[in-house]
């Protein structure tokens, strides 16, 4: 187990390379000139003298390949460097933003998880049912409806008209109170996929002959359905569910922003914006490194939940 | 009987929703015993009234909050007159656009905006309501030369950790930001010397004669701070009316009342600033109770929170102009009669009655808003003419000439032209979009292009562009002379001027001749001038000044728009009805 982890470690490190050099070039070619862009403020003019110094000063006089190498090397001696924006560590922000985008992302799985779960097996033991429709013309719906679109409407409803719940902000840290609308407007759209794909994999499992087998042992429904089909039927779930994740870690940057979660979307949004170079690489870096080791544990979980799975020998 | 049930709790639900959804209830404003929102002697001969039982008694009348009316009520109100008892004010909470990303520390680039808004730090001079350059931390200034001004500060000011406002609290304040170190340095060049002079007058001394002087220390970036504070990314410490209390990067910032503030009793309690950048969510909380104030409404929303009894809108023009940046090097636009024509072509009043639903505008004559001083009242600007303009453009050589409803140039190609814009500010589409139809109705084929602002910059520096729509605050320090040289002064070397790639020797004297003249009327005289020449040969077509639209609960009392967006907390706000 061990040794696999190890091995799934060490095939990251071209790919995070990969995404920096990438994510290095693509913001370089975008237009616009950061130490201008980084030295207007909000009215518009820039002192042509404060945009040289700036220039000179973050090192965007060098070439292209030193910059990138003077990065690298920063990184490897554990020093993501200081935002063009705030000389601030690039580090505190992110952990900053993580912190608020991490909070919101594990109640919206858990939205996501209450909701797709019973409704996708539900659906598949009483296929073809009312129920079943319903429910998974519900779960089209929900895929279909825009993030920003269901988040105002639930402001609408909850924050407006009955005045249950803050319509937005952060509040101390960003307490329960707020989250609940923001994880709901995340959580819905991922418990659909989650629900469709539910359904199908359960469907799939209970036509199995193991099933059919068990049932003929005279073995209760119960069991039949909460021990030998669901177990089976997780596997693609949590695939699909790990990556979900993955997906709100780096934060939604529509969400976050119409319901202002100081989160990572909108860090990483906002420093494309300011052509924040250290910044975006910072991020960029984090976030494919976020990606990696969410997969990793999905692949770990597998064995927890079928031991057929042998990591050792593949 | 299962159904039945179902549609029981169905309808339990309902009602429930329909109980808790309660209209907002006003604040009681203790001590305002005549209710007229204001606490006065008026209030006192009420209270006594009720006593006597000449009139009903109502719940703000017992000042003291002690649940009976009497003798003791009237002794508060009057203390409460004096300043000796706190202003019953309440805790404001607002809505605000942008915040804070990184630092609270005013002199880290415009952060000094955000905390200057939250009524923390305050500046040497500052620009009033009605944009009039008034003393702040300084009682007044004396310039001993061209070069020399000395500042003689507020005494008896203390800092919010009891340490007193001095020359060297000022000297070291602006030390910060003259300092190289300082991104914003720069715009400090002028700036020689500072010394304390005594223990309440400083002297600067300025490179050259420099009429922007006074002005340059009323931006943010030179709030006078703490000597003495330790950490002023985190824990600001300024003179102001609020004192920092907490806050969440990116998310808000909360105040509370300053109990010595040098300026007088301060009558909100408390404040929580909340920072949403999107337009929909801030009047949501505006109209759900969230927020008592809400900054930048969007247009849409206008009406529907002016029908709402309890929600108030004030409008105010603010010094921000929505302008064309024109390629005058590029034919044809590089023939000021086209200039002119386009010019005459766009229809302001249009673009703010649709585009900006008529709230969010002012059509524009020229660089500066009627409500800036420095303004050229004589200008006419440009009205819409669209005979005048096919007049004109007929001049240049561009007509109609194969009847296809396009003009065309004289060398038989259709007169096309790109506009750019970018969309960060909402009003910037819908504006561009009307004026490409009114373009259009003259017979000129737009083409619009949306793009990132830097991409727009770009190209404006590689000069391949027609024109670009852009938006600019036309004096953050209330100088006229910040965008009149960026923007029209080619010697000086600003991006701006590069962009237009304008030149004008009346122009560019006009404009040295008004940064060294330091009398204010011969001052205005030459900008007048030069703004004359400018709208005249309209290297940049001005559309409109933005209004600001702020949203408020009809409780919040005291709400004053600074043209300048940089003051927005006072001591005379407070919530009470």
């Amino acid at each position: 187990m061990l040794d696999y982890i190890l091995k799934r470690v060490f095939q990251l490190v071209p790919a995070l390379l990969l995404v920096s050099v990438v994510s290095f070039s693509i913001i370089y070619f975008a237009p616009g000139d950061p130490a201008e862009v980084l030295c207007t403020g909000p009215d518009g003019n820039v002192h042509p003298k404060s945009v040289e110094e700036f220039r000179i000063k973050m090192g965007l006089d060098k070439p292209l390949h030193i910059q990138y190498l003077i990065w690298l090397n920063n990184v490897l001696h554990g020093d993501f460097g200081y935002s063009y924006r705030s000389e601030k560590p690039v580090f505190d922000h992110i952990k900053r933003a993580f912190k608020a985008t991490f909070k919101l992302s594990v109640v919206s799985l858990i939205v996501s998880l209450v909701i797709s779960i019973p409704l996708g097996i539900v659906s598949a033991i009483k296929q073809n049912s009312t129920m079943d429709v319903s429910c998974m013309v519900g779960a089209s719906l929900g895929v279909s409806m825009p993030n920003f679109w269901l988040g105002l409407l639930l402001m609408l409803l909850f924050g407006v008209y009955l005045n249950w719940l803050p319509v937005a902000g952060y509040g101390t840290g960003g307490d329960l109170e707020h989250i609940i609308l923001p994880a709901i407007t995340l959580g819905t759209g991922s418990a659909a996929v989650t629900a469709r794909l539910m359904r199908s994999s359960m469907l799939e499992a209970l036509g199995q002959d193991y099933i059919q087998t068990a049932r003929a042992k005279g073995v209760s429904e119960r069991v039949v359905i909460g021990k030998h089909a669901l177990k089976n039927a997780l596997i693609p779930v949590v695939t699909m569910v790990g990556l979900n994740f993955g997906y709100l870690l780096d934060g939604s940057v529509v969400v976050e922003t119409i319901f202002g979660w100081p989160g990572l979307g909108r860090l990483i949004v906002d420093s494309i914006n300011m052509r924040d170079y250290m910044m975006i690489q910072g991020c960029m870096v984090f976030v494919a490194i976020l990606f990696v080791a969410v997969n990793l544990i999905v692949d770990i979980s597998y064995r927890y939940i079928d031991p057929r799975i042998c990591y050792e020998t593949a | 009987m299962k159904r039945e049930i179902r549609f029981g709790m169905i309808g339990i639900i309902v009602s429930a929703m329909l109980l808790t959804s309660v209209t907002p209830v006003s604040a009681v404003l203790y001590g305002d015993a005549n209710e007229d929102t204001r606490i006065n002697m008026q209030d006192v001969t009420k209270v006594e009234r009720m006593i006597l039982e000449l009139d009903p008694e109502t719940e703000s009348a017992d000042a003291n909050r002690d649940g009976e009316i009497d003798m003791r009520d009237v002794t508060y109100i009057e203390l409460m007159i004096l300043e000796r008892a706190p202003f019953p004010g309440g805790s404001l909470d607002a809505v605000m656009i942008f915040g804070p990303k990184s630092t609270l520390d005013p002199a880290n680039g415009w952060h000094g905006w955000y905390v200057r808004k939250a009524g923390i730090y305050e500046t040497l001079f500052k620009y009033n309501d009605e944009m009039e350059l008034t003393p702040e931390l300084a009682t007044g200034y004396t310039q001993l030369s061209d070069t020399v001004w000395d500042i003689h500060l507020r005494e008896g000011v203390r800092f919010h950790d009891g340490n007193p406002l001095d020359a060297d609290a000022v000297v070291y304040s602006i030390g910060r930001i003259t300092d190289e170190s300082n991104s914003r340095s720069s715009e400090y060049d002028h700036i020689a010397s500072v010394v304390a002079k005594d223990d309440y007058t400083v002297t600067i001394t300025t490179t050259e004669p420099y009429a922007p002087t006074i002005a340059s220390l009323t931006d943010p970036l030179v709030s006078i701070v703490s000597p003495d504070a330790s950490d002023l990314d985190n824990d600001p410490v300024g003179t102001g009316p609020f004192m920092y209390d907490d806050h969440e990067l990116e998310a808000s910032l909360s105040v509370v009342r300053n109990p010595d503030y040098w300026g007088g009793g301060v009558k909100l309690e408390g404040v929580t600033l909340t920072y949403i950048s999107d337009g929909a969510t801030r009047a949501a909380m505006l109209q759900s109770g969230d927020a008592d104030i809400a900054r930048g409404l969007p247009y849409p929303e206008v009406s529907t929170i002016e029908a709402d009894p309890y929600l108030d809108v004030v409008s105010k023009e603010t010094l921000r102009l929505y302008f064309m940046f024109v390629n005058t090097e590029k034919a044809p636009l590089n023939d000021i009669r086209v200039r002119q024509a386009i010019n005459y072509a766009i229809d302001r009043e249009e673009v703010v009655d649709t585009a900006l639903e008529g709230v969010g505008g002012v059509p524009a004559k020229g660089v500066f808003p009627s409500i800036f001083p420095w303004a050229n009242d004589e200008l006419a600007g440009y009205t819409h003419n669209q005979t005048k303009a096919l007049e004109l453009l007929e001049e240049a050589g561009i007509t109609d000439s194969d009847g296809d409803d396009v003009l065309e140039l004289s060398d038989g190609e259709d007169f096309t032209l790109t506009i750019m814009t970018y969309t960060t500010r909402a009003a910037m589409q819908p504006s561009v979009e009307v004026i490409e139809t009114e373009l259009e109705d003259i017979g000129i084929d737009v083409t619009l292009e949306l793009l990132g602002s830097s991409a727009v910059k770009e190209a404006m520096t590689s000069g391949d562009y027609d024109m670009a729509f852009y938006s600019y605050g036309v004096a953050p320090s209330g100088d006229p002379d910040y965008y009149m040289t960026a923007h029209f002064d080619s010697t000086a070397g600003y991006k701006e001027n590069g962009w237009t790639r304008y030149s004008n020797d009346t122009v560019d004297s006009l404009l040295a001749s008004a940064r060294m003249e330091m009398d204010t009327e011969d001052r205005k005289d030459y900008y007048d001038q030069a703004q004359e020449i400018i709208v005249e040969e309209s290297p940049e077509m001005f559309i409109f000044h933005e209004k600001e639209t702020v949203g408020h609960h009809i409780d919040v009392i005291g709400y004053e728009i600074y043209p300048n967006e940089i003051t927005f907390l006072t001591k005379d706000m407070y919530i009470g009805r």
